[in-house]
Order: C-alpha cells, then structure tokens, then sequence
C-alpha cells in the first residue's frame, strides 16, 4: 500500500493506494495540482518504498529543488529514489541519471526505459511529473496506449503508478479515457473559480478498490453524483494542508441574516444591541462532512466597507432579503453589485416565505434582474425552513468544477 | 470605450479605445522593437492607467526586465507588477521568487506557466482589489521552439478564455518569419486583434487590426531609448 501522504486522501482511499494500482491526478489547468505528486513521492520516500520520479517538463535537479521548496529532504533517500530524465535530452543537456530517455518525443523511447525500469526494480512507487507533457510530446492516441501498458507492467511487477496530468482541451476522446477508463483511480484537483481561480480543492472522481461500504459511507448524498471536496492550500515548506473556507452572509436591515446563521450553526458569535448586529457575527457549519466558517455583517449600509473587506476574503456569498419587503431591494441590488464586483459565487435567499405579502423566488428574480444560473431558494429562517438546502446549492456553486 | 489604452497616443485615437476582455497578437519582424513597444504598453498601464500587470518571460529573466525599466528612469508601482520568468532556470541561476517574480521550471512547463498565471491574477485581483489585469506573454514563439503548435493552442485556448472572463487585456508577441504561414492563422482564431509591424527599407510601421471597423493606417515609429517616437 502506498500512502499519498495528502491530507485526508489516505483516508479517503482506505488508506492508500494498494500495489498493482494506478491513479491520476486530473488537475485543473492553473491549479497548483503537481504538487500532489511531490508529496506522493516523499511519503513514498519516507515509508521506505523505492520511488521513481518520471521528469517530463523540467530537469530532475529542478525537481529535487521543488522538493527543497516544500522542506522535504530528498537526499536521506537517494539509494532508493531515481529519476526518469525524459527532459535533458530535449533542450540538448547532459543527464546524470540512471534512468535517461534519448528522445522524449518519441513514445517508444520512452516506454521502453519506463518498461526496463518496472522490469528490474522491486515492488515501487512510480510518479510521472506531467503526463500532459508526455501527451504533447508524442501524441494523445499514442500515450494513452503507452499508459495502457505502463499500467500492465505495474501489474506485473506489483508497482504502483501514479500520474499529474493537466487537463488541458485535449479530445474529449482522450479526457474521457483518462478519466473513466485508464486508471483505478482518479483524484480530481479543481479550482474555484469565476473571474480568477481564488481557491483549490481536491476530491475522489474514482477509486475501484474502496469497498461499496466505505463508498457509501464517503458519498456526500447531497448531491446527485459523490463529490467529497476537501479545499486545500499549498505552503511551501509544507504541501498541501486542508483549511476551512470562508462564507460571507450579506442583505439589507432586517432581511433575517442573524436567524439564518443560528439556524445553520451550533457554534455563533455575534454582537448584537437591541436586536439587530451592529458589527459583525460568525458561526461554523459542520454539515454533512463539510466545513465552513461564515462571517455576515449588519445590512446597514454604513457597514458596506466590512461587507467589502469580507468579500475579497471569501469564497461564496449567500445574498438572504426579505421577500415580503420590496423596498429594500434596491439596497440588496446594490450588495449584489458589490459581491459581483468580486466574481464570488453566490446564491439568494429568499427569507420570510411564510409571510403572506411574500414574493415568489420567480418575482424576486425579476426584480433582481438576476440571470438564470444564479439560484434563488424560497426559505423560512426561523423555521429551518431551506436554510441546510442552500447552504448545499452554495457549496456546490463553489465547488462545481472540473 | 476605454477600459484598455495601449498609450500609444496614435493608436489608441485610432481604435477609439479597448473594452474588456480583449486578446491581442503583436507580431513584426525582428529587431523591429516590439519588446519595447511591449515595455511601453507595460508602463503605461501600471504607472497610468493602475492596473495590474502580468508579463510572462521566455526571452530573457525578469531581473533584466526590471533592470530595463530602471536603466530608463521608468519607476514601475512594483505592487502592481507580476513577472512569470521562465528563463532562470534553464540558465540555472538559484534566483528566488518574490513578491513581483514567480520561477517556473522551463518553457516546455505551460502547467507551471498556467498556475503562475493564476496566482498573479489572484493576488491581483482578490487580494490587491486590482479590477483591471493586463498579461503580456513574449514571446509565443519562444513557447514554440519548445512545444507544437497544438499545445500552445490548448495553452492560450484556456488563458484566452481566462482574460475574457476576468474582462482583463491580453498581448502575446510573436515573432513573424519565423512560423508557417498555416500555425500563424492557426493562433490567430484565439485573438480579437492584431498590432502588426512591417519593416521597409530600415523603416518601421505599425498598425492595429481587428478592433475597429476597419484596420488603422500604418504609422511609421521609431525607437528611442525607451520612447516609441511616432511619424505620420
């Protein structure tokens, strides 16, 4: 069994990825995924396994470099960790590697040290750095017959593979094999993104060696498929390390956030004088294997620069009115115009529903000018009323990636 | 409407302005100052017009860039400037990142181009509240002595993409000779403009394709300095 090393993926894959197994990395393009990798290679490294690190777009001394970034000392091993050099050759530099490959633009170059290596290693882990190089090096349809062997040969030689792959517009033909064909698992690494990508998660596309119980156990059955996000951060030295992310709760005077955010939480913290915020408040929200911190603010639009300040930090914000009050909806406009202004995801709440002047979600939409793809869930605060329901559709805005 | 100005008193007049959300090929010949011209864009729109600017390197490393604008007296706002240099490496300098530079492994790394790209853009963006982000990469054909036309397709398809959606201005120098005829007009469906540059008998001339109804005439320019010296 191999461990990743990845915050809460071992667990996740039932502790690791077993031998004779395969698994992908699909990285968003822009995501800081090859990480994943790295961190792969120095658990590796750390458990004893002999580790094989394939260079594709770099030399391997910038790899060992990387590793240094991160804090991971690589030289304790170098006995048991050896480099693929399939990079030198290409810009016409000498190797000092064991493993070289004379022409990396050439698949059967290549495959053929991958194979002689699988053949006279024990039991390994082997890392390929950027299979999406391998891609545009030597063709989409050859590589992915090369990694159908590749895969075979760690069968055989009870060797694990493990991929970074960049999801760049490849066919769909390739995309659709690397992600529900070639590999025995597929660990997706998406970013959050609207205007600029300004958070990164991970989650299990596939894994065909967990038991049906524990997947069961694993899918979030909030959604229609079994997406499991974990948000992560990359620090150097360190990895990659899970945080909780940021929600921001916005609306007008009165419009029901504070009732909102106790309904969510069991943990809330707000300041409050004569009934209604006059700063700011947070609760924490631990729902169905996910975690947020939400921070909201008074509706009064002296506190605007706080709900300013709380969106450039956020990763989503629910917009709560009240549907029976239409006044205040040019207030709301305005918030909205802000939290647009920073290309958050967000959702509206359409709080007080059980009030007979309430407006439809649908009116309320109008009124808004709000496009279709921008969610507007009818709740009832005070009675829980649709309160859990969007705080899913959020993260799911959130999180709705790859 | 003038959410972009290239500053380049001629041009932009003649265009009327540059919306959101543009990409732009500049391509000339050598040696015919596009780099400066791309320095000048720079300048202008970090000095002036304060938005954050992006510059991807292959050609030389970005301490020369900076040691460029410092040698000519042109005092950059430094917190709006990211450099994405994929040079230093290949030379194996040790230089470290900092807050205006950010190293990637080579010119065949587009994924460690691409997320350099993204952390400038966020930082920028979310962290700085910079609403206007300008990239300039130079040169596209520096990325394709390194990797085949298809790849840096998919490259600029998806950071094209991006500049559109974050309503940010894109400049991408290519060098022209140097490419088919066939992967030039290739790369040219991911652009909504040109700046083309011609050199005739030790002159050079500039215009703007593709951004207004019709091209622009071509203005004779020469290079002074760090100054684009513009004719009639």
């Amino acid at each position: 069994m191999v461990e990743t090393g990845i915050p809460k993926l071992d667990e996740f894959l039932g502790g690791g990825i077993p031998d004779g197994k395969s698994l992908v990395y699909y990285i968003q393009p822009g995501v800081e995924g090859e990480v994943f990798g790295l961190q792969t290679v120095y658990t590796s490294l750390k458990s004893a396994k002999t580790v094989v690190y394939v260079a594709s777009s770099t030399s391997p001394d910038n790899i060992k470099g990387q590793f240094a970034q991160f804090g991971w000392d690589i030289d304790i091993f170098k006995d048991r960790f050896f480099f693929v050099d399939a990079y030198n050759s290409l810009i016409r530099a000498p190797s000092k590697e064991k493993y070289v490959v004379s022409n990396p633009e050439n698949i059967e170059d290549l495959s053929k040290i991958i194979i002689d290596m699988m053949k006279e290693l024990p039991p390994s882990t082997i890392v390929f750095g950027s299979l999406s190089t391998v891609l545009d090096l030597c063709g989409e349809k050859e590589t992915v017959e090369a990694i159908r062997n590749w895969n075979k040969y760690a069968i055989l030689h009870d060797h694990t593979a493990i991929y970074n792959f960049t999801a760049w517009p490849y066919s769909q033909e390739t995309l659709d094999s690397i992600k529900k064909e070639l590999f025995n698992a597929v660990i997706a690494v998406g970013g959050i993104a609207d205007r600029v990508i300004f958070g990164q998660y991970y989650w299990i596309l596939k894994s065909d060696w967990i038991k049906e119980s524990r997947k069961s156990m694993l899918k979030s059955d909030w959604t229609k498929d079994s997406r499991k996000s974990m948000l992560f951060r990359v620090s150097r030295p360190g990895g990659i390390t899970l945080f909780i992310p940021k929600i921001l709760i916005t609306g007008a005077f009165f419009a029901g956030k504070s009732t909102f955010l106790h309904a969510l939480s069991t943990q809330t913290v707000s300041i409050d004088r004569i009934g209604t915020t006059i700063a700011i408040e947070r609760c924490h929200v631990e729902y169905k294997g996910f975690s947020a911190d939400i921070f909201g603010t008074s509706g009064q639009e002296r506190f605007t620069p706080i709900i300013k300040l709380l969106s450039g930090e956020s990763m989503g914000v629910f917009l709560i009115l009240d549907s029976s009050n239409p006044q205040d909806f040019i207030h709301t406009k305005e918030m909205l115009q802000i939290t647009k202004s920073y290309g958050l995801p967000y959702i509206v709440i359409a709080n007080k529903q059980d009030l007979q002047e309430a407006l439809t979600p649908e009116e309320i939409r109008k009124h808004l000018d709000l496009g279709k793809d921008i969610p507007v869930v009818p709740a009832v605060a005070k009675d829980k009323i649709g309160i859990f329901e969007a705080f899913e559709i959020l993260i799911d805005k959130i999180t709705g990636g790859i | 409407m003038n959410d972009y100005t290239f500053g380049i008193k001629e041009l932009d007049n003649a265009i009327d302005g540059l919306t959101k959300g543009k990409n732009i090929m500049l391509i000339g010949p050598p040696m015919s100052g596009k780099e400066i011209i791309l320095y000048n864009v720079m300048y202008y729109g970090a000095a002036t017009n304060e938005n954050g600017i992006i510059m991807v390197t292959t050609r030389e490393p970005a301490t020369h860039i900076l040691d460029w604008f410092k040698e000519h007296n042109l005092d950059l706002p430094m917190s709006r400037i990211g450099i994405v240099d994929c040079v230093t490496k290949t030379l194996g300098s040790n230089e470290v990142e900092n807050d205006n530079i950010k190293i990637t492994n080579s010119p065949v790394d587009l994924t460690g181009i691409g997320v350099k790209i993204s952390q400038f853009l966020d930082e920028f963006y979310m962290k700085k509240n910079i609403r206007k982000n300008q990239l300039h990469i130079n040169s596209l054909s520096t990325l394709l002595m390194y990797s085949n036309i298809q790849t840096v397709f998919r490259f600029l398809h998806v950071f094209t993409g991006r500049i559109k959606g974050a309503g940010a201005l894109g400049i991408f120098i290519l060098e022209s000779g140097m490419h088919d005829d066939k992967d030039i007009n290739t790369l040219k469906q991911l652009f909504d403009g040109i700046i083309e540059i011609k050199s005739e008998n030790d002159r050079n001339f500039i215009r703007v394709i593709g951004l207004s109804q019709k091209p622009t005439p071509w203005f004779q320019y020469e290079i002074e300095g760090s100054n684009i010296k513009m004719g009639e």
